[in-house]
């Protein structure tokens, strides 16, 4: 008893200033008493940051656009077309296959049928010429399906010929994708100068638009509309 | 309804040919607001050193997003115009790659630097091979101009242009050529091809931009005041003397409708921005032809070689290195029989590697040629005339709006059998001096990019004496109204071949000093 009278007792007195200070305000008004210290003041360059990892090294995810089969037949074409080389990973290490069915399930129509058309078409004439399917051919016998096709071409200009423009297309995504990814990075060691993909100056969003993702303020984006006859010079169209 | 006072100069756009209004003006005396419709971009806050593997697709752009910017990436997807939140349409056989950005300073911030004058092959084009129009002034009246702005973005260069380039102000490039380049040089004289230095502004610090070399001394006068974020919907009219007198905007972020009354408007928005505005505000178009003779220049041909004396670790800056332009040739003395006007050639010398796209291989074997070749790369790639006409042209498209409900524009506009003509002789005639000089050519193309991909585009407000057949005269002032001035690209007669922004900001600045005389005159 004799504790909890006491408890109260200070519990009181703790109350009452309070009290009395509430009262004080009502009847004329004074600055407000002292806020919790803002929890943003901790905040500064001093404050350790936390270390997180790029999320493809951790975790993977359920494939978006190919099918199995199709999977099967990029990763071959990966395998063929950026094997390991010295001491640089492979598309494989580099996790390309994965990024690509990620990266090209967000990509327009066209180019999303460029590939799922490509790889069926690849694996079709595997089929064709050794009874077996793409992921399954050994070394020669990729080569003989793929090599035919390569060109060497102009930026923004691949070829336009059907399977070469895939081929061509593909190698230079699975390519693009694996000296950007991580493994490749890793491959120089702590030493960053001597990547010649290197650090690149990145721009984050400047000053967004807060209503950007109302769908009902964004429209169309630059949009074909009154179709009209083909134009009879060769105007690049290729998915990108 | 505003209350406040007007400006006496309203200009919208902050690149360069704003940038220089501003400087002139306000040097002037002439109090101007300044209305830019991005925001500020300061790299110190917005931008930081990363990896491509830290960047949420690997370097590549975000996919589906900027379709029609080809220069865009995943470093530097966030400074382009968004084409969801400011879309435009066209026909689907003939695409437009319309590359914009509003940051503060607009493209400034990010163009090539390829500083070059017109000469009166384009200023008088038509009364050599009469096609299209003359401007109205020529470059004797526009030189003094140009100097002027060579001084300002301290252009480098030698003076070794023939008449079709004329020399200017230079900050003088006495360097050496390369073996490569002298090699390149000689197999062009058997053509009639005059290889010359390249011309390039050295700005300040590093840029040359309207932000550092511009506004900063329009801002030291104290009679610019800037505004960021403000999307113009409409310029408005004083209906008892048919001449502007501000605009409505809306404020980018907050979606505030708000509006400022001018005594003058400086249009300076970038060619189709400006015109767009134009033709959304139904203004200045007594001609019909707002919009019309839309022009840019013809890019994506060229050759990729190798100089096979600096393969396998050879390359040495003795061999290799250096730019060069080749200012256009045909048709100057001698008429071809397949196009009018004519092309140039940027041409670059590298010790750097070739891009595994220049080799029709992969995996090991690829490599081995990325080896072998590393270090004797060389480039021709070209800059052809868009000839103007009618038929390309821009207009409004009612049933699609931007984010702020602003009509868009629909671009009409194709390549002929001119521009397709020319592309194919400059990679036939690259290819001939390559061979002469040795090189091995790597890989080439005749077929140009979608028109727009230049970033060159100009004309829809073209320049004339006579109102019925232009929609400015000879001091870029509306034939229609008084006190509107057109300063950016749209202005132009013709395309030349030339990056277009030497004359733009000349023009901006002989155009503002008329203005600066007509407002002391008190006839503007």
């Amino acid at each position: 008893m004799q504790r909890r009278y006491f408890v109260r007792v200070l519990v009181a007195a703790g109350l009452a200033p309070r009290f009395l200070f509430g009262q004080q305000q009502a009847a004329s008004p004074a600055p407000p008493p002292p806020a919790p210290v803002p929890w943003t003041l901790g905040l500064n360059p001093a404050t350790p940051l936390p270390h997180t990892q790029v999320v493809e090294t951790i975790a993977e995810a359920d494939l978006k656009l190919f099918s199995a089969e199709q999977m099967a037949t990029l990763t071959r074409l990966s395998e063929l077309l950026v094997p390991a080389i010295g001491s640089k990973p492979s598309a494989i290490t580099a996790g390309t296959p994965a990024f690509l069915d990620f990266l090209i399930s967000e990509s327009p129509a066209e180019r999303r049928h460029l590939y799922t058309a490509g790889l069926d078409w690849l694996n079709a004439e595997s089929r064709r010429k050794f009874n077996k399917a793409f992921a399954e051919t050994d070394g020669p016998q990729a080569d003989a399906l793929v090599k035919p096709w390569m060109r060497a071409w102009m930026t923004d200009h691949p070829p336009t010929e059907p399977h070469a423009d895939f081929l061509n297309i593909a190698h230079a995504d699975i390519r693009v994708a694996t000296v950007n990814s991580k493994a490749w990075n890793d491959s120089y060691g702590t030493n960053r100068e001597q990547d010649p993909s290197g650090l690149g100056l990145y721009w984050s969003p400047i000053d967004p638009d807060i209503y950007a993702e109302d769908a009902h303020r964004i429209h169309v984006r630059p949009s074909p509309r009154n179709p009209a006859p083909k134009s009879s010079h060769t105007t690049p169209s290729y998915p990108r | 309804m505003t209350t406040k006072e007007p400006v006496d100069v309203l200009i919208i756009g902050s690149g360069h040919a704003g940038g220089m209004a501003a400087k002139i003006l306000t040097e002037k005396g002439i109090s101007c607001l300044m209305l830019n419709a991005g925001p500020v971009a300061d790299v110190a806050k917005h931008a930081q050193k990363k990896a491509a593997f830290e960047l949420p697709f690997r370097g590549f752009k975000p996919p589906g997003r900027l379709e029609h910017v080809f220069q865009s990436s995943g470093y530097n997807a966030n400074v382009w115009v968004d084409e969801q939140e400011v879309p435009y349409t066209f026909d689907p056989a003939h695409p437009y790659n319309w590359v914009r950005v509003r940051l503060f300073g607009g493209r400034s911030l990010f163009w090539s630097r390829q500083s070059f004058r017109l000469s009166d092959y384009e200023f008088k084009a038509k009364s050599h091979d009469g096609f299209g129009e003359d401007w109205p002034i020529d470059h004797a009246e526009l030189a003094p101009f140009y100097s002027r702005v060579e001084g300002i973005f301290r252009v480098s260069g030698a003076m070794d242009g023939p008449p079709q380039m004329p020399d200017g102000n230079f900050i003088l490039d006495d360097a050496p050529w390369s073996e490569s380049m002298q090699r390149f040089s000689a197999a062009g004289k058997p053509l009639g091809v005059t290889v010359c230095k390249q011309r390039s502004a050295q700005g300040r610090d590093g840029l040359a931009s309207s932000v550092n070399l511009l506004i900063p001394d329009a801002e030291k006068t104290g009679k610019l005041t800037s505004l960021s974020n403000a999307v113009v919907r409409q310029l408005t009219v004083d209906k008892n003397t048919g001449l502007l007198d501000g605009c409505h905007f809306v404020d980018r972020i907050s979606r505030r409708e708000m509006h400022v009354k001018a005594r003058v408007v400086v249009l300076a928005a970038g060619t189709l921005e400006s015109t767009r505005l134009l033709l959304n505000s139904g203004l200045a178009n007594s001609s019909g032809l707002v919009g019309r003779y839309l022009m840019d220049q013809i890019y994506g041909a060229g050759i990729t070689c190798s100089v096979p004396e600096a393969r396998n670790g050879k390359a040495t800056a003795k061999l290799m290195g250096g730019g060069a332009i080749v200012p256009r040739f045909r048709n100057i003395t001698s008429k071809h029989d397949k196009f009018l006007r004519g092309y140039a050639f940027n041409v670059t010398s590298r010790m750097g590697g070739l891009a595994p796209r220049d080799f029709a291989a992969y995996g090991t074997e690829l490599q081995q040629k990325l080896d072998e070749y590393n270090g004797s790369s060389f480039y021709m790639s070209i800059m052809g005339e868009v000839l103007g006409r009618y038929e390309n042209h821009v207009r409004i498209n009612k049933d699609v709006t931007d984010a702020w409900g602003i009509p868009v524009l629909h671009v009409e506009t194709r390549y002929t059998d001119n521009e397709y003509n020319m592309a194919k002789d400059a990679i036939e005639v690259g290819s001939e001096m390559a061979h002469a000089a040795g090189f091995e050519v790597l890989s080439h193309n005749a077929v140009p990019n979608p028109p727009g991909y230049s970033i060159h585009e100009v004309g829809t407000c073209r320049m004339g004496n006579d109102p019925k057949r232009s929609v400015i005269n000879r001091w870029n002032q509306s034939h229609d109204h008084k006190n509107l001035y057109i300063v950016d690209g749209a202005a132009f007669t013709s395309a030349g071949w030339q990056n277009p922004t030497m004359t733009i900001l000349s023009l901006s600045m002989r155009a503002s000093e008329h203005l600066a005389d007509e407002m002391a005159k008190r006839t503007v």
